[in-house]
């Protein structure tokens, strides 16, 4: 999942994207005839085509192999149940490597040569954005797990949803809850920000700040880091300088680790440790920094392999017996997009429908149980829950705020670094 | 100033591998006048296939370049027979850029197939280890690569002034008209030396590998830096290029300590632009001949 909140990529291609984006759809306008979305099937035994447009080659391979796992093993479990309302589901995946005017192609035959009747979502945010667009305009649902910045939600589309817990921004908020839900005296009174310029990374920690500062937990380190600083050991020095209590790192992957292993080598080990990102990944995590390394820090995501969501126990079952492994070993992209499909089955089980008309009508109202948890929307498709606080605690991740959900109490102040 | 001599130390560390990556950079322009834009994808190259060797056999990645060192410079021969030694001299300045830009796409396109787009890092033993030295903290992987950096470079100075081949290469730099009418087998010559450039990628991936987390799109950010380092020292200049990576390393650290990440890369391209004004052909360059 720290992936699809990749990447300074993402707003350099921002205006290629608007550009190719806004001239498809001026050469879709000019074409002889706009289709209709699907209505109800004709007949119940025709199979459900749901058509994805997947990045099976290009920089994002590795998270678009991972949600397409998660899309197939739904589709899997769904058909040996019968199907969604009796139709099998058939999933009609497009490689679209990588490339946002790629994806705009994928879906333009999706739904006018192909004639799917429903489509679900790319990865990334970087073509979530022109995709969601599209799909707009032929009025499909776009049921989508792995778009979650701010200028997806920012177009406004209204058959949109973001099959994730909440926008990705407020991602931390959940740390700051924990935090200034302790006892006055025992919470931090000094705390540092070090963020990597990124969408994705930034504003999670400064939101944290925010509420922090209002508090009264006193601001000794805020600076952002470019994506491309090689290395980060001068910037956590300066960091630790004024021996902050906290520190909130918006991070995404790469600078995550490189934090962590700077703190060890400076010797320094802070009360708390918060990171956005790359520390709630239960394989690569402990893989960079030394599994001895991770105890005591804290990190947010939207399932983990303890969860006792919805399904969570069936689908790391069913994830095992399909591709082999471990449930530590499962990518959240595959988890999100699973998700998806179960959103999907929900509004047919509610409606006796799956029509896309119904689908957008249905999901902006109510809370839909998920593995992700209990999920709910606005009118743009902006989820509304929170994310969960985890924690390392003998060499795995524990969901420990809030307290609805913890699987076991927070730890504070955090062992030192093993070294 | 406890926090700006942390600063300076890490600089300084940091500073000599960059020294001993761009001193094969500087080398492969000053026999060839080739820009050698391949030279991070090596770099990262060479990272992988110290993590290969140290993840599958237990080799230690600075154990490692005793293996990868003969192995990229055989790479870098046969590279230049591939690739460089068709193009005619008159269009090989300009053509090289494009051809050593396709050889750097070309490795790149075989990690990600190999190793896919996921990052790796190469943990040793010693990897977070740091020593404590008069209260400042100096890391163990930083100091070794260091050490095994100057060392390096050492040896490379004694292959090319000790050596018959050494000086093979220095007549070919200053003058290789007269090199070749000299003798010296000037095709040879910049085959090994292009191969001698390559290997110097060897000793500094496992040492990259060991500092950073790696991709194969990570030579993009490593290329552009070698560039400014080899500009700055002055094309063609081994000690030019040894100073202006030490330079990078301290520039970039101390802004980073002192004022802001965001500067912390600017400065040093601020000193760069300040350089160039003064010395066009940068620190150690000349005008018309290399300068080994």
């Amino acid at each position: 999942m720290n992936n699809n909140r990749l990447s300074k990529r993402w707003f350099k291609r921002v205006p290629l994207v608007a550009v190719v984006g806004a001239a498809l759809v001026v050469l879709s306008a000019c074409s002889a005839s706009t289709p209709k979305a699907s209505t109800t099937p004709a007949a119940s035994t025709k199979p459900l085509v749901i058509g994805i447009s997947l990045s099976l080659t290009g920089d994002f391979a590795d998270p678009g192999t991972a949600v397409k796992k998660g899309y197939e093993l739904w589709a899997d479990t769904v058909n040996a149940k019968g199907g969604v309302l009796g139709r099998q589901v058939q999933l009609k995946i497009v490689d679209d490597l990588s490339s946002p005017t790629q994806v705009v192609t994928n879906y333009q035959n999706l739904i006018t040569k192909d004639k799917v009747d429903l489509v679900f979502g790319p990865f990334s945010s970087l073509l979530t954005v022109p995709a969601s667009a599209l799909a707009n305009r032929y009025h499909y649902a776009f049921i989508e797990s792995a778009g979650g910045g701010p200028k997806v939600f920012a177009q406004n589309l209204g058959n949109l949803f973001f099959i994730q817990p909440g926008p990705i921004v407020k991602q931390g908020d959940v740390f700051a809850d924990y935090i200034l839900a302790l006892p006055a005296g025992q919470r931090p009174k000094t705390a540092a920000y070090p963020s990597l310029d990124d969408p994705f990374a930034q504003p999670i920690a400064a939101n944290i700040q925010t509420r922090f500062e209002a508090a009264g937990i006193k601001t000794v380190y805020s600076a952002t880091y470019p994506a491309e600083t090689p290395d980060l050991t001068p910037i956590m020095t300066k960091a630790i300088a004024g021996k902050p209590d906290v520190i909130v790192s918006g991070t995404q992957t790469l600078d995550a680790y490189q934090q962590v292993k700077a703190l060890i080598q400076l010797h320094y080990n802070p009360k708390w440790l918060y990171m956005s990102n790359g520390a709630n990944s239960p394989v690569e995590f402990p893989s960079k920094v030394g599994a001895a390394n991770t105890e005591g820090v804290f990190s947010s995501g939207d399932w983990f392999p303890s969860s006792t969501a919805t399904g969570s126990a069936d689908f790391i079952k069913a994830y095992i017996k399909k591709y082999g492994g471990n449930a530590t070993g499962i990518d959240n992209s595959s988890v999100e997009a699973y998700a998806a499909g179960q959103v999907l089955e929900l509004v047919a089980a509610k409606t006796g429908k799956v029509d896309n008309a119904t689908i957008i009508s249905t999901l902006h109202s109510g809370t839909w149980p998920t593995l992700l948890g209990d999920l709910s929307w606005d009118a743009i498709g902006e989820p509304q829950g929170s994310y969960l606080l985890v924690q390392w605690q003998k060499g795995a991740l524990k969901p420990v705020y809030p307290a609805a959900i913890a699987q076991a109490s927070p730890v504070a102040p955090k062992p030192n670094w093993a070294g | 100033m406890h926090t700006l001599i942390q600063g300076i130390i890490l600089g300084v560390l940091t500073g000599g591998v960059y020294a001993l990556m761009a001193s094969g950079q500087t080398l492969i322009f000053g026999v060839m006048k080739v820009v050698n834009l391949a030279q991070g994808a090596f770099v990262i190259a060479s990272a992988y296939l110290a993590f290969s060797l140290f993840t599958q056999f237990g080799i230690d990645p600075l154990v490692a370049v005793l293996i990868t060192t003969p192995l990229m410079f055989g790479i870098g021969v046969v590279g230049h027979w591939l690739f460089l030694r068709p193009l005619r001299s008159e269009d090989a300045n300009q053509l090289s850029l494009l051809i050593t830009f396709a050889l750097a796409m070309l490795v790149e396109g075989i990690l990600s197939m190999t190793y896919r787009t996921t990052y790796r890092s190469i943990n040793t033993s010693y990897a977070n280890k740091a020593f404590d030295i008069g209260g400042f903290s100096v890391s163990a992987v930083r100091l070794y690569g260091f050490i095994v950096s100057c060392v390096l470079l050492i040896v490379l100075y004694i292959v090319l002034q000790k050596t018959r081949f050494g000086r093979a290469i220095r007549a070919t730099v200053q003058n290789p008209q007269s090199a070749t009418l000299l003798g010296v087998d000037s095709v040879r010559v910049k085959a090994y030396g292009f191969g001698l450039g390559i290997s110097t990628a060897a000793a500094s991936g496992s040492i990259y590998g060991l500092l950073f987390p790696f991709n194969s799109g990570s030579h993009y950010d490593l290329i552009s830096r070698l560039l400014s380092v080899v500009v700055l020292g002055g094309l063609g200049s081994i000690g030019g290029a040894v100073l202006a990576g030490v330079i990078i390393g301290v520039v970039s650290s101390v802004a980073a300590v002192t004022w802001s990440p965001t500067w912390s890369e600017m400065t040093f391209f601020v000193v760069l632009i300040l350089v160039l004004l003064v010395r066009p052909q940068g620190m150690f360059g000349r005008v018309e001949r290399g300068a080994l």
